[in-house]
């Protein structure tokens, strides 16, 4: 029998440093967020057992995004986050905050031992860094093959600690919006000028080998974030319930009345996770679907499938579809009615509305002398569902969960030595 | 309803594949590099979506680590 080197037999068999480079755009349309990114990490393998990663990501974030008011039919004015301006949204027009540029650089280094011929074990630290947020994290895994390594158990555990300090403080939550004072600083939304959460993440799982062409991965994993789980730059509308226009803010203020958003401070998530995969003669196919559940309210399901269609032995074309679906959080509300009492709980961030999306896109690899290029493009959308209830006068003829497009494209180059 | 279909679903998967021992030698399918998730590409779809969407991590922890959501 001739042995041959499998297709796809990975850089690191052979080498003991490798270097894997990714190059990431992210735009989305009607000017909203645009994202550059680049991932860099090195791998260095010290012996058969022992491995280190040391990786840096820098990001660079402009655009805008919705703050959570709906569209009026008569120009909006809105005082930016930081207290001291104010900025002006056509009559019919989606309100964007588009006081939104940030940098994020983040750091990861992790290292993976062998515990003797079946375990194995990882551990990890993160950082990461934006003007308003800081990041510290941590995490642990642990592998046991048996079965003659036909089935892998594992645990893991992970704690974040998140730290924000908004521009202009803090916002006291279901507080109204107030009028821009170019003079103001520091905490001008009275709640103090520094928030922060805990988040803590397990996991356990099995990955079994079903044939020799096939295996499948199943996990369950438990969240629980706990602290300050606004976004503090999320706003709602308050309307007329008759005529869905909105109302007068503060006395004085020349504004229409915003209040900020309010969540709980806690949130438990859990997710059960599985993966198939099938390996033909020449290609491979993988299979995927998540099912999500929090105490917020939110279900979501996401299926995603790749095809990897080995072209040859030095490249690869890969076709990818994503869909995913979640259920709105219980106190997500378009907009809050003049008149009705104020909810404890409301947010209008679309990111918690009933939606819909799908991701299509293709990567296409090839290995050279030097090293693995790769070319990933991808289309995302996403379509929130109808508002029941919101729709009243004025707001039946706006999109008040505004759809969303994106392309991503991401360039990547890994070599080792 | 939902998590009951899901349960289902994953149970059926299981169950149309049956379980056989693989010999390490016969591994050579399994050890391709196509055969196990791409986790570049994995991280950049979980920064990507949780920043877009109410739901994050399955694969692997949740990810984040950003001011984005």
């Amino acid at each position: 029998m001739q042995l041959k080197k499998p297709i796809g037999a990975s850089l690191a068999e052979e080498a003991k440093w490798e270097v894997d480079s990714t190059l990431l755009f992210y735009g989305e349309d009607n000017d909203r967020v645009m994202d550059a990114s680049l991932m860099t990490s090195v791998r260095r393998v010290l012996d058969e057992d022992r491995s280190i990663n040391v990786s840096l990501t820098v990001d660079a974030l402009t655009g805008a995004t919705p703050s959570g008011a709906v569209p009026a039919n008569a120009v909006q004015t809105f005082t930016s986050p930081s207290g001291r301006a104010s900025y002006d949204i056509a009559a019919g027009d989606t309100p964007l905050d588009d006081n939104f540029l940030d940098t994020r650089v983040a750091l990861t280094a992790g290292w993976k031992q062998s515990l003797g011929e079946n375990m194995r074990w990882s551990a990890g630290l993160s950082a990461s860094h934006e003007y308003d947020y800081l990041h510290l994290g941590a995490e642990g895994r642990l592998e046991w093959d048996f079965n003659l390594k036909n089935t892998t158990a594992f645990v893991g555990a992970a704690y974040g600690k998140e730290d924000l300090d908004p521009v202009g403080g803090v916002p006291i939550p279901l507080s109204p919006m107030q009028a821009a004072d170019s003079d103001a600083e520091g905490d001008v939304h009275g709640g103090g000028t520094s928030e922060s959460k805990d988040v803590v993440d397990f996991l356990v799982g099995v990955t079994q080998v079903l044939s020799r062409r096939s295996l499948l991965e199943v996990s369950y994993s438990y969240g629980q974030s706990d602290g300050y789980l606004n976004d503090p730059y999320k706003i709602l509308s308050v309307v007329d319930p008759a005529t869905g226009a909105p109302v007068a803010g503060p006395v004085g203020s020349g504004l229409n009345l915003y209040v900020h958003e309010s969540r709980p401070g806690s949130r438990t998530k859990q997710s059960l996770f599985a993966e198939w995969r099938y390996a033909f003669d020449r290609d491979s196919f993988a299979l995927s679907a998540r099912y999500m559940t929090d105490d917020w309210g939110i279900d979501s399901q996401t299926v995603d499938a790749r095809y990897r269609w080995n072209i040859n032995e030095r490249s690869y074309l890969e076709p990818h579809l994503r869909w995913y679906t979640q259920s709105a959080a219980d106190f997500y509300r378009t907009v809050l009615f003049n008149g009705d009492p104020l909810p404890q709980h409301a947010s209008a961030d679309y990111r918690l509305a009933d939606s819909d999306a799908y991701t299509a896109g293709f990567k296409y690899g090839r290995r050279t002398g030097r090293g693995e290029f790769s070319v990933r493009l991808e289309y995302y959308h996403q379509q929130g569902g109808p508002s029941p209830g919101a729709a009243v006068g004025d707001l039946a003829g706006f999109e008040l969960v505004p759809p969303l497009s994106a392309v991503i494209a991401q360039f990547g180059y890994k070599f080792g030595f | 309803m939902n998590r009951t279909r899901t349960a289902a679903l994953i149970l059926a998967l299981a169950a149309t594949t049956a379980c056989t021992t693989v010999e390490p030698w016969q591994r050579d399918l399994h050890a391709r590099e196509d055969m196990r998730p791409n986790e570049r590409d994995a991280a950049v779809d979980d920064h990507i979506y949780f920043s877009k969407e109410a739901s994050s991590g399955g694969r692997g922890f949740a990810g984040g680590g950003c001011g984005c959501n």
